[in-house]
Order: structure tokens, then C-alpha cells, then sequence
């Protein structure tokens, strides 16, 4: 994976992500704030391409870009207006710091770390049947909690929304 | 827990309306998507006819009525001819009384046709079946046209009679009319009736109770969707009505669906009143001879008829004068509109305009 | 592949000018003309498309309403599209001035994107496709799921009460219906064992079983599903919420309400094309694809679905949003459940028992009937209150007039 096309894509992705991130935090609007944060989220989805990663990547925008961000969407229209500036707050100057510091720690870590990657012989692999065999043999039984907890998710989600008053006859 | 506390918005429908009802402005309280309040503000078509109508005499009056409800304008014209004859006392001879029959009912299925269009033009339909319904009503306003020259306001009836006899092709385009209305209205039942998404969207929707449409004195199709079976051309027969056999629906449960299912078979019973009509046309003239400035005696009279919307009546006070002295109109519509707030309570948005167009208003006649 | 009759369609010099590139050029230039000139391909299909669509849906629409469609501009109106296209364009630019500046140009922009990109996996013939993906088919959901995105953002930097309404209504819709369009669109996946389009395409090619037979539901509940992800009758509360709001297009004037417009039609081929290669074979037609150019065989099937569409845009008037939802989630989703476990079973039955492949005719008759009976189970199921009373009203003859009440009695409350 040392072509320079993928080496160009992987950079172009890096400063997109990076710095649709960077503007989530920054930028004064909320819901601009989540568009800037879609957008980070399709960049990561590149650079799982860049990866070989096609099912995660898709998935990813299926899941996140698509779904996740109409959650955030929604919560943010649910709150009232004057709550929805991504306003300066008290505490911002030692805050930022502690979140320079974690981020210097992780990129750290993540530079030292020797990465093995899996199956790897420089070209694309198509990883989808491999996903759904390791789902189903070593890791089922984490499958299986997800989806319970899936399941607990929406049931909860109909208990807050229904009326009260159905509640009150029972 | 403690509830989202939504507030209550207030959206206004109108007065400028995609569907097509006239300026009628409703404002509507919403909470989410339950309408909580509804209120009416009528007026946008006020043309103060009552108040004009006492400085004319009382044939120049009759073009008044056309513009009234001007999709029903013959039932109109009839309703005040008739109470005019009432008030001064004058016969109208048989061709003229059967003639005024068969444009009646012919005007009935015509507005008819448009009521239900534009009602499943409000269920969303993309003017599907309103244009198929167009296409019977054209063949109506040609009739309309040969015989007085004019298709929506027509100013047909003349007090004591009608204005003109009918043209020789008027015979055979109103057999061709009637050999073809019934398998028309066949039609429209087979592809309009036990549609799915017509039952999802009009049944138990803009349920109107019984006692309170006898309360509020609702008339009409409206009046005889919630079960009650009650038609003026029944109780009190007017012009000929008891030499015709035919039967009024009745609806069962009050709600749009059914005023829909009433008016399409009231298409149909008066298809059977034109046959039974045009089978005995006499011959002879078609008016009786009247001043042009009548002066009939003072007094006062209150005439009805069943018009398309409801029961239309005509109070007219005389003084002796050319002019009345007060002529006010029983309107179907305003009467009809003042359960609307009753029916769309506890509905959503969508579903009060679904029954604003299964009322079928005129705003012509509403405000006059 | 050669092919019997002479072959302007067989696009030779493209694959001269490929030879030619590659012997001559690094694999790079190869790879960026390929992908420039497919995508102009690409891009024309679409372009020509919208504009055919235009007049497809005017003329088809208006006959189906007893009255002719637009004929007067050009021979049977063929041009119509055209003079649409110049009147939108020349239009004044309404942006209203407290909406969010920044973000209101971005949906129309937006919203083509996923509508242009869906083509680009398609199968227009056995060796044409332009990018053939792996997961194909995850690929063409995560597009619909941002096109409902780029609607949410026109509908709230309008900054119209009516707009956010509309717009919040179109998500609601789109997100519910994802739902039963995933699980049906994988079964195809489970019977052709790849999530590729032109892999599944093949599949049915070798079979020679269009998988629309397989699986009967499966087709239908997408059909529904991509109607409502459309947002076109009997689905379309958000265009026609204008009975009283408008939706989530009203404050876009000019060109850019004619991009939301356009965007509508291409996405109806997209899903056309999306049920053509899936469910009904592709480019391939029984073998005719000998004989006719496969790609035409494939832009055939898309118009023929499309036309379906148009027709049930001329009949049907529109569900609530709350019936559409309530349809969604009670009737859909059990049933393309089912039929993915019904499915997995046969698929499982067939693989690991190494059946012979006229099984597959088998399965054609059990799905049919197993689906009829499922259909015809919930929808009696869910329709039962529509019936509970006549649907036809009763005739009287004769009217009793009734008297008056007594004094001090009173009717109602």
C-alpha cells in the first residue's frame, strides 16, 4: 500500500477528518458543528478504504453519517434555542490543555506501537465474508450482547415517548 | 417522568387555499399534531348581495343567485324563483316546472362531481379522478351551454318559468347524458370505493354524530352521511319532486367516507330523475308571463330547497315595492361549516383538510 | 466477448484506446481516463435521463387523467423539458434573508451527489461496469441514507417553520423505511452469496432464474419501500404537505428547486436500476443478451419499473404520515424479516446439502405461496377496522317527516 496515489489519498483524508474534527469544537453553531462532524465521519470512512477495509467503510457511512448524526440532529432540535450556540465556556484554557495532553498521549502510543496488520500482501482484500465468519464463530457470543442490547435500546425508546395517560390506567 | 413540554402553535390554513374551496381562512391551534382549537374567519368573499339585492327588482335579482354558489347555480336561481312564486302567487306551467327538474338534478350531479373530485384531490390523488369527474361535468355545462348560453352562472330560471326552451340538439346530447351517466358512475364506484388507501384516509375521520348534526341543523349530504334520512325534496315536495320515484342514501357512520359514498349514489338517483323527467316532457309553454317590475303582495315567506349542499332556503319580505325589503339566504355551507370545529378537534392537520373537503363548502354562499 | 452481429455498440474504440494507453502510459493515466471517460458516460446516462423523465412523467400522467400531457412545445412535446430547464433557469434568485446563508446552497449540490453516485455500480453489460464494488449493495443504502441527510439541512437552512417541519417529516419517513429496504435488498445477497451487483447479476445469468421469482415478497416490500424512500405517491407527504405547508423545497427558487426536482427523477431510476439488477436480471435476458446490446436491455428494464412508478403516482391518492409509519414498521419489517428467515433456510439447504440446482424451481413454488399466504395474512390483519362497517350506504324511499319536539325536551347534550 505504498503507491503514491494511496499515500496522496491518505493525506487528503487526514487533513479532511482532522479538520472537520478541529471545526466541531471551534466552529459557533451547533448544527453546523454536526455537519462538520459528518463530515469527519466520511473521511474516516475513507481512510478505512485506504485500509482495505470496504465493508467497514461503507457501514460506516451507512451507520454514522446516515443514522447516527440524524440522532444528533434531532437531540439538538429538541433543545431550546438559547442552549444551542457551542458558546466559550468558563474553563476553557485548562480544559484545552488537558485535551492537548491526552491527544499528545494517544498519538504517542500510536506512533510507538508496531502495527501487524492481517492478511497483508499489499493489495485490496475484500474483508466482508471475513467479517461475518469471524461474527459467527470466535466472536458470537459479543453479537449476540450487542443485539440484546439493541433490543433493550428501542424498547426503552417506545417507554419514554408513549403517552402518560396509557400509563395511568393500567 | 417528567413530559416534553411542547407549546401550542398556531397555524393558519388560508385564505389562499392549493385546494380549491374559495378564500376561507381557518386557524388552527395546533399541540404537535393535534389540532386542539380550530376557528373560522370568514368574510374574505363578502359582496354585501343581500343589502344590493333590496335596491333591484326582483327578476333583476335572480343573477344574484347564480353567484352565490357558483357551482351549483341552477338549484340556486330555482330556490329563489320559487320563493318568489310562493310570495306573489303565480303558476308555473309543466313544461317549465319538469325543465326546471332536470337542470336541477343535471346541476346536482355537476357539483357533485367537483365535490367528490376535489375531495380526493384533498386525499392526495393527483387530480386523477377530478379529472375523470371533469369529464362528465362537461358534458353537463354543454348541455347548460346550448340551452342558455352559459356554462357556471347560468341565470336560467325566470320567476313563473325558465328563460328559454331548449334547442333541438339538446334532445339527443341529454339521452346520450343519460344512456351513458349511469355506467360513468359505475366507474367511479369500482376504482374510488373499497380503495384501501381512501378507507385509511377518510373512514372514522371528521365523525359527525347524529344529535349534533339534527343540533346544529346540518343539512344535506352531511346530514344523511351520519344516518339521519332527511331531504327536503322528500319531506316537502317542491316543483313536481312527488311525481318522481327515487330513493336518498343514507350513510352509517358520519364520517368522510361516507359523505363521499352518499353524494356518489345522489349522482345516480338523479340520473333516474332526469330519465323519469325527460320520459314525461310535456309540451307547452315554458313561462308564465310576469312584469318585469312584480310587485307582489307585502308579506313575507321563507321557501327551501335541496340544493347539492344542503337545504337552501330563501326568506324574502315584500312591502308592496319592486324591490324586497329584505331577502336574506339560508346558506347550506355556512350552516354546514359551523360543525367543523366539532369534527376536527383531536385530528391532525391532513385530516381536517380531508374533511373540510368532505363538508364541500362554497364560499361564494357562505359569505355572499 | 464477440458478438454475432456487427457491433457499433460494442464501444471498440474504448478498448482500442485502453490498449493502446496501457502499452504506452503508466497504469496511473490509464486508470484516471477510464474513470474520466466513465464517469462522462455515467453523467450523460443521467443528464438525458432527467430530461426524458420530465416528459415521460407530463405526457404519461396526463393520460392517465383523460387528457393529453404537454404537446405543444416540439412534436408531441419532446421539448417541454427543455423549456422547463430555460424557465427555471431564468428565474429570480429568491433567498430569503434570514436563513442560514452559509448552508443554503449546499442541498441542492448535496442531494445530487448519492443520485449521481448510485450508477456508478451498476452492471450495463458483463464487462461494463464502472466501479464494481464488493459490497455493492451496502454501497447504494449508505447513499439513500445521506440523500435524507441533505434534505434535513434544506429544510432547516430555510429557516421556515414549515420547512423544518417538512423536512423533519421526510427523515422520519427515510429512516423508517431503511429498515425493510436493507433486509430485503440482502436477500439476494444470501441466495448469490455476494454483495456485488454484478456478481449477483451473474448469478442469475447462470441459473437462469430472475431472482424476482425466488423471492416474491421480497421484490414487493422493496417496491413499497423505495417508493416512500422516493418520497413519491402514495408516499409523498413531504412535496405534497403543501395541501397546507409547503415542504422542505419552498424557500429554493430557480435552478435550485429544479436540482431538487431533477434529483427526485434520477433517484427514481436509480431504484429502478437498483430492482432491475437485483431482482430481475440485469442486462441479461434469458440469453437474449447474444443478440441486442446488453446495456439496452438493462436502460429497458429501468424504464419499464420507472413507468410502473409513474403509474402509481397517477393513481393512488396519498397515505398520512403516521399510516405510512404505522405501515413501515407493522407490515414491512415482519414480513421481509420472515422472508430473510425463510430464505437463509432454503440458501442453507441448498449450500451445506449441496442440493442439485433444480431445487431452485422448487423454492420458486414454495416462496410464491408461502408469500401469497403471508401477504394476504397481514394485510387482513392490518385493514380489519377499515371494514368493520359497510362500505356502501343504504337507500330510502320514503321520508318521515318527524315532529317537533316537546317543549323542554332537547336533542344532544
Amino acid at each position: 500500500m505504498d503507491e503514491p496515489a494511496v499515500i496522496v489519498a491518505f493525506w487528503v483524508l487526514a487533513v479532511l477528518t482532522l479538520g472537520s474534527a478541529l471545526m466541531v469544537a471551534v466552529v459557533r453553531d451547533l448544527i453546523h458543528a454536526v455537519l462538520f462532524l459528518i463530515l469527519s465521519f466520511v473521511g474516516v470512512a475513507g481512510l478505512y478504504i485506504t485500509l482495505s477495509a470496504d465493508f467497514v467503510a461503507v457501514v460506516q457511512v451507512l451507520i454514522y453519517a446516515g443514522a447516527v448524526s440524524v440522532l444528533m440532529l434531532f437531540a439538538i432540535l429538541l433543545t431550546p434555542r438559547s442552549a444551542r450556540d457551542n458558546a466559550p465556556v468558563p474553563y476553557s484554557a485548562p480544559l484545552s490543555a488537558l485535551a492537548g495532553l491526552i491527544g499528545a498521549v494517544i498519538i504517542f502510543v500510536a506512533v510507538q506501537t508496531d502495527w501487524a496488520k492481517a492478511g497483508d500482501d499489499g493489495r485490496f482484500q475484500t474483508t466482508a465474508s471475513e467479517i461475518g465468519r469471524a461474527l459467527l464463530n470466535p466472536y458470537v457470543l459479543p453479537f449476540e450482547v450487542a443485539s440484546v442490547l439493541l433490543v433493550i435500546a428501542m424498547v426503552g425508546a417506545i417507554v419514554l415517548v408513549r403517552p402518560a395517560s396509557e400509563e395511568e390506567g393500567a | 417522568m417528567t413530559e416534553l413540554r411542547t407549546p401550542p402553535y398556531v397555524v393558519n390554513i388560508g385564505p389562499q387555499h392549493p385546494s380549491t374551496h374559495g378564500v376561507f381562512r381557518l386557524r388552527v391551534t395546533l399541540d404537535g399534531e393535534r389540532i386542539v382549537d380550530a376557528e373560522m374567519i370568514l368574510g374574505y368573499l363578502h359582496r354585501s348581495m343581500e343589502k344590493l339585492a333590496e335596491e333591484r327588482t326582483y327578476t333583476q335579482n335572480i343573477p344574484f343567485t347564480d353567484r352565490m354558489d357558483y357551482l351549483a347555480a341552477m338549484t340556486g336561481n330555482l330556490g329563489y324563483c320559487l320563493a318568489v312564486e310562493k310570495l306573489a302567487g303565480i303558476e308555473v306551467p309543466e313544461r317549465g316546472a319538469y325543465l326546471r327538474v332536470i337542470f336541477a338534478e343535471l346541476q346536482r350531479i355537476a357539483s357533485h362531481c367537483m365535490a367528490n373530485g376535489t375531495f380526493i384531490n384533498d386525499c392526495g390523488a393527483w387530480q386523477t379522478p377530478l379529472m375523470y369527474m371533469f369529464r362528465e361535468r362537461e358534458q353537463i355545462l354543454d348541455l347548460f351551454e346550448m340551452t342558455c348560453g352559459a356554462r357556471l352562472t347560468t341565470n336560467y330560471m325566470r320567476i313563473g318559468g325558465v328563460a328559454f326552451d331548449v334547442p333541438d340538439e339538446w334532445y339527443p346530447a341529454i339521452e346520450k347524458f343519460i344512456r351513458e351517466m349511469p355506467a360513468r358512475i359505475s366507474e367511479y364506484e369500482e376504482m374510488l370505493l373499497d380503495n384501501e388507501i381512501l378507507l385509511a384516509r377518510a373512514r372514522d375521520i371528521g365523525v359527525l354524530r347524529p344529535e349534533v348534526a339534527i343540533n346544529a341543523s346540518v343539512s344535506g349530504p352531511m346530514l344523511r352521511g351520519s344516518g339521519i334520512a332527511w331531504d327536503v325534496r322528500k319531506a316537502e315536495p317542491y316543483s313536481l319532486y312527488d311525481r318522481f320515484d327515487f330513493d336518498i342514501p343514507v350513510g352509517h357512520n358520519g364520517d368522510c367516507y361516507d359523505r363521499f359514498v352518499v353524494r356518489m349514489e345522489e349522482m345516480r338517483q338523479s340520473v333516474r330523475i332526469i330519465e323519469q323527467a325527460f320520459s314525461q316532457l310535456p309540451g307547452g309553454p315554458v313561462s308564465t308571463p310576469v312584469p318585469l317590475a312584480l310587485r307582489p303582495e307585502p308579506g313575507e315567506v321563507y321557501a327551501r330547497i335541496e340544493s347539492p349542499k344542503g337545504e337552501l332556503g330563501f326568506y324574502i319580505v315584500s312591502d308592496g315595492g319592486p324591490a324586497p325589503y329584505r331577502w336574506h339566504v339560508r346558506s347550506p355551507s355556512l350552516i354546514n361549516l359551523s360543525v367543523l370545529k366539532e369534527m376536527t378537534v383531536g385530528l391532525s392537520v391532513a385530516d381536517a383538510i380531508v374533511t373540510l373537503g368532505s363538508v364541500d363548502i362554497n364560499v361564494g354562499e357562505i359569505d355572499r | 466477448m464477440s458478438l454475432p452481429i456487427a457491433a457499433w455498440y460494442d464501444f471498440d474504440p474504448f478498448r482500442e484506446l485502453h490498449d493502446w494507453l496501457r502499452d504506452h502510459t503508466a497504469d496511473e493515466v490509464v486508470y484516471v481516463v477510464a474513470a474520466v471517460i466513465g464517469a462522462a458516460g455515467i453523467l450523460t446516462f443521467v443528464g438525458l435521463g432527467a430530461l426524458v423523465n420530465v416528459w415521460l412523467e407530463r405526457r404519461i400522467i396526463g393520460r392517465i387523467q383523460v387528457r393529453r400531457g404537454p404537446n405543444r412545445v416540439g412534436p408531441f412535446g419532446v421539448l417541454q423539458p427543455v423549456a422547463d430547464a430555460i424557465k427555471l433557469i431564468q428565474k429570480e434568485v429568491l433567498q430569503p434573508r434570514v436563513s442560514d446563508s452559509k448552508l443554503f446552497n449546499l442541498p441542492p449540490i448535496l442531494v445530487f451527489i448519492p443520485a449521481m453516485l448510485t450508477f456508478a455500480v451498476f452492471a450495463w453489460a458483463p464487462d461494463l461496469v464502472y466501479a464494481d464494488l464488493n459490497v455493492g449493495v451496502l454501497y447504494l443504502l449508505a447513499l439513500s441514507s445521506i440523500t435524507s441527510l441533505a434534505i434535513f439541512v434544506a429544510g432547516w437552512s430555510s429557516n421556515n417553520k414549515y420547512a423544518l417541519l417538512g423536512a423533519m417529516r421526510v427523515i422520519a419517513m427515510a429512516i423508517s423505511y431503511e429498515v425493510p429496504m436493507v433486509l430485503t435488498l440482502l436477500t439476494p445477497v444470501l441466495f448469490a452469496g455476494t454483495m456485488s451487483i454484478s456478481g449477483i447479476v451473474d448469478f442469475q445469468r447462470h441459473y437462469d432464474v430472475w431472482l424476482a421469482f425466488l423471492l416474491p415478497v421480497p421484490v414487493l416490500v422493496y417496491a413499497v419501500a423505495a417508493t416512500a424512500e422516493l418520497n413519491r405517491t402514495p408516499a409523498d407527504i413531504a412535496e405534497a404537505e403543501s395541501e397546507i405547508v409547503a415542504g422542505y423545497h419552498t424557500e429554493y427558487s430557480g435552478m435550485k428547486f429544479g436540482l431538487f426536482y431533477a434529483v427526485e427523477l434520477i433517484n427514481s431510476l436509480a431504484v429502478s436500476g437498483i430492482m432491475a439488477s437485483l431482482f430481475f436480471g440485469g442486462y441479461s435476458l434469458y440469453g437474449l443478451d447474444e443478440y441486442i446490446p446488453p446495456w439496452m436491455i438493462f436502460i429497458a428494464k429501468i424504464y419499464f419499473f420507472y413507468l410502473g412508478l409513474i403509474w402509481l403516482r397517477g393513481t393512488l391518492p396519498r397515505l398520512r404520515i403516521d399510516q405510512l409509519m404505522a405501515f413501515a414498521w407493522k407490515m414491512l419489517i415482519p414480513l421481509a424479516l420472515i422472508n430473510i428467515a425463510i430464505v437463509s433456510v432454503e440458501v442453507l439447504l441448498w449450500r451445506e446439502l449441496e442440493l442439485d440446482d433444480a431445487v431452485l424451481g422448487a423454492y420458486v413454488a414454495v416462496n410464491a405461496v408461502l408469500g401469497a399466504a403471508l401477504v394476504v395474512a397481514f394485510f387482513r390483519m392490518l385493514t380489519r377496522s377499515y371494514y368493520r362497517l359497510p362500505t356502501r350506504v343504504r337507500l330510502v324511499h320514503d321520508v318521515s317527516v318527524p315532529s317537533l319536539p316537546a317543549p323542554g325536551s332537547a336533542i344532544g347534550p
